[in-house]
């Protein structure tokens, strides 16, 4: 899940790993930003970064922790923990790992390679699906495409032919899906599009755009001059309640431009999520979200 | 808010993705302008309807003078779109001892990596674009729009990271071995390091670790200027002339992270000038229409199916309110959180303010001097 800051990607997320532990499947939600939004969405669940939380009946959650992920890649590759602690308090490794381009990203991609390609003792996989809660679009973009990167820049050696591995999945269509969450509000829609070219253009699968908080089709065109007259009688409860219809209604229309704006600049199938009017956003709400997803990924075939 | 910052140099806005930074950033700008200020607005990405609005098409990496319209009299609001990139090879031009060691820098394939791609180097740049601004002294006022990043004040520590990492002293020791001729000292000191270049190598692959070398290496006697340069930016951020407005979005999880960033502001010793609460939807007066009391109304006003649509117009009604109390929990929130803060609001207006029009509302808005909080254990 990619998108603008401020969208609900993290929302979005969560709702679709919901909806697929829901449809049977073994799920993991991966929250890569670390502003730690699982815990306060399935409240009394504690997702850390060492090992998945449960949160609901197939679904787990888990954070990733770059300098975490880090010693556990070194501790792999090493084998011998006290030559891991030699390299990771040497001076000469913090030089190295600020100076080397993208190592961060290049570890959270790793880390997040690993659950995807786990696999359980009877050789299936560990998980069914992987949700990554990715960071804000441009940070988000270079996550992706960190592994290419490295593979390009780091000539040879083990870190390349990790990287070359990592990348082989991100970029496979049949293994990852990325998809583009949008708001219908000006800034949102614009990154979205851009987003979706850049994606193609490193050649990452991007897969569908998601329209988050779409106001629903709850007034016809027809009803407008009953609501105007209304509106405009004297000030009372009746004719704020003219003007709020109103105003929905002009929403209701903006969102219709959003939309298209949206699926010809991305040329994505488009899955629309409603708006939830909520004082507080919490599990019911969170489930509310999950059926509708389920219900237009289901309209719109496999996205 | 806006007579809070005025007269000070340097205006940065900061807080998480989404919150409206950018607009926040125009409207101060704007406000700024008309009060007589020579301000330049330094975006990071703005929309293009927006940028479009500001003058600028596409990539403006220089500050373009906003076309006077209407709205802004004779004021002068410029506007430039940071260009990292571009900022970052300037920055290697100038500092640079040589023309050779300029170009070996541009074109090694890590710098390239390092400039273009890495999500940090925009932070860096950011701050490094508003020092190349205060240098040139051509504006009485820069507001600074800060990049999206996961930690909202990423960008401030960014200088001190890339001159730890230019100076890479332990890095360039193992990377180059002593000459036989050096000092005991210095050969001890390879020695004990050597091990953990081996174990980096056997992971990197010698290939990478050559690069890197050069790499580091290109950065010789480039250490000092990049150092003096984070440091006279940082004392800059720090004095009175500069101030810092954290936006928030009412939402618990925006207020959270404002009030984080406030306070972080406040223990490192920057000037906090204020917060803005943005999108602030205002509680709707009086009560809610009942659908038995719209229904007639509406029927007399020519409603085709009256019930129906009495139902749906106080659904209307009734979501209003929901936000406008949503908005008023996080009002609550922020208040009294930061101590002397004060908060000025932004309300949710039913267009996005993407052209100079709207801007002025958000201008206007602005002007409004921010409620001064209340000391949260001293009930007044």
């Amino acid at each position: 899940m990619l998108g603008k800051g401020g969208v609900g990607k993290s929302t979005v997320s969560a709702a679709l790993g919901l909806a697929a532990a829901r449809a049977g499947k073994r799920s993991l939600l991966i929250e890569v930003a670390g502003q730690n939004r699982l815990s306060r969405l399935f409240r009394g669940a504690e997702v850390g970064h060492e090992a998945p939380a449960q949160l609901a009946p197939r679904l787990f959650g888990v954070q990733v922790d770059v300098e975490y992920a880090i010693e556990e890649y070194l501790t792999g590759q090493l084998k011998v923990r006290p030559l891991v602690e030699l390299l990771t308090r040497s001076r000469a490794f913090h030089t190295f790992a600020a100076a080397a381009p993208g190592l961060p990203e290049l570890v959270t991609v790793g880390k997040i390679w690993t659950y995807a390609v786990a696999l359980r003792e009877d050789r299936r996989p560990v998980w069914d699906q992987l949700v990554v809660d990715c960071p804000a679009t441009g940070h988000g973009v270079a996550l992706l495409e960190t592994a290419g990167n490295v593979e390009e820049i780091a000539g040879g050696g083990p870190i390349r032919d990790q990287a070359a591995r990592i990348q082989e999945v991100v970029s496979h269509p049949a293994a990852t899906g990325i998809a583009i969450v949008a708001r219908p509000e000006e800034l949102a829609i614009s990154e979205a599009v851009e987003a979706a070219e850049a994606l193609r253009e490193r050649g990452l699968p991007v897969a569908a755009a998601v329209l988050n908080g779409v106001r629903g089709d709850r007034f016809r065109p027809d009803e407008e001059p009953a609501l105007a007259g209304l509106a405009a009688t004297a000030d009372g409860p009746p004719s704020r309640a003219a003007a709020a219809a109103l105003r929905h209604l002009a929403g209701q229309r903006a969102d219709e431009g959003y939309r298209r704006r949206l699926a010809e600049g991305t040329r994505l199938p488009l899955i629309e999520l409603p708006e939830l009017v909520r004082r507080r956003f919490d599990l019911a709400a969170l489930e509310e979200l999950s059926g509708a997803l389920a219900g237009a990924v289901s309209r719109n075939g496999r996205p | 808010m806006i007579e809070a910052v005025e007269r000070r140099r340097i205006v940065v806005c900061c807080g998480a993705g989404g919150v409206g930074k950018t607009t926040v950033s125009a409207g101060l700008g704007l406000g700024l302008a008309h009060r007589g200020a020579r301000t330049v607005v330094v975006t990071i990405d703005p929309a293009r309807r927006l940028a479009t609005a500001l003058g600028m098409e596409g990539l403006a990496d220089e500050p373009r003078r906003v076309p006077a319209e209407p709205g802004l009299g004779g004021a002068e609001l410029w506007a430039l779109q940071l260009d990292a990139k571009a900022t970052f090879d300037r920055l290697i031009a100038r500092e640079a001892p040589t023309p050779e060691a300029r170009d070996r820098i541009l074109e090694n394939r890590i710098y390239r990596h390092l400039s273009g791609a890495v999500a940090g180097a925009q932070d860096y740049m950011a701050v490094e674009r508003l020092h190349e601004l205060v240098d040139e002294g051509s504006f009485d006022t820069i507001v600074l729009d800060t990049p999206p990043s996961q930690n909202a004040l990423d960008f401030l520590d960014a200088p001190a990271r890339i001159t730890r990492f230019i100076e890479g002293r332990a890095l360039r020791l193992l990377l180059r071995p002593p000459l036989p001729g050096a000092g005991l000292g210095r050969r001890v000191l390879a020695a004990g390091t050597g091990t953990a270049f081996s174990l980096l190598q056997r992971l990197t692959g010698a290939q990478l670790m050559r690069d890197l070398s050069d790499f580091l290496a290109a950065f010789d006697g480039m250490y000092d200027g990049f150092a003096a340069r984070a440091k006279a930016i940082n004392a800059l951020l720090r004095s009175p002339e500069s101030g810092f407005v954290v936006v928030a979005a009412p939402d618990s999880e925006s207020i959270g992270q404002a009030v984080a960033l406030g306070r972080r502001l406040d223990d490192d010793g920057y000037p906090l000038a204020g917060l803005v609460l943005n999108r602030v939807h205002p509680l709707p007066p009086g009560g809610l229409a009942q659908p038995e009391a719209l229904a007639p109304a509406l029927a007399a006003a020519g409603a085709p199916e009256p019930a129906s649509l009495a139902e749906r117009a106080a659904a209307s009604q009734r979501e209003e309110q929901i936000l406008a109390l949503r908005d008023l929990d996080a009002r609550e929130a922020l208040a009294g959180a930061l101590e002397g803060a004060p908060v000025t609001e932004v309300p949710s207006f039913e267009r996005e303010p993407v052209e100079l029009e709207g801007l002025g509302d958000v201008a206007a808005a602005l002007a409004v001097a921010g409620r001064a909080q209340r000391a949260a254990s001293t009930p007044s």
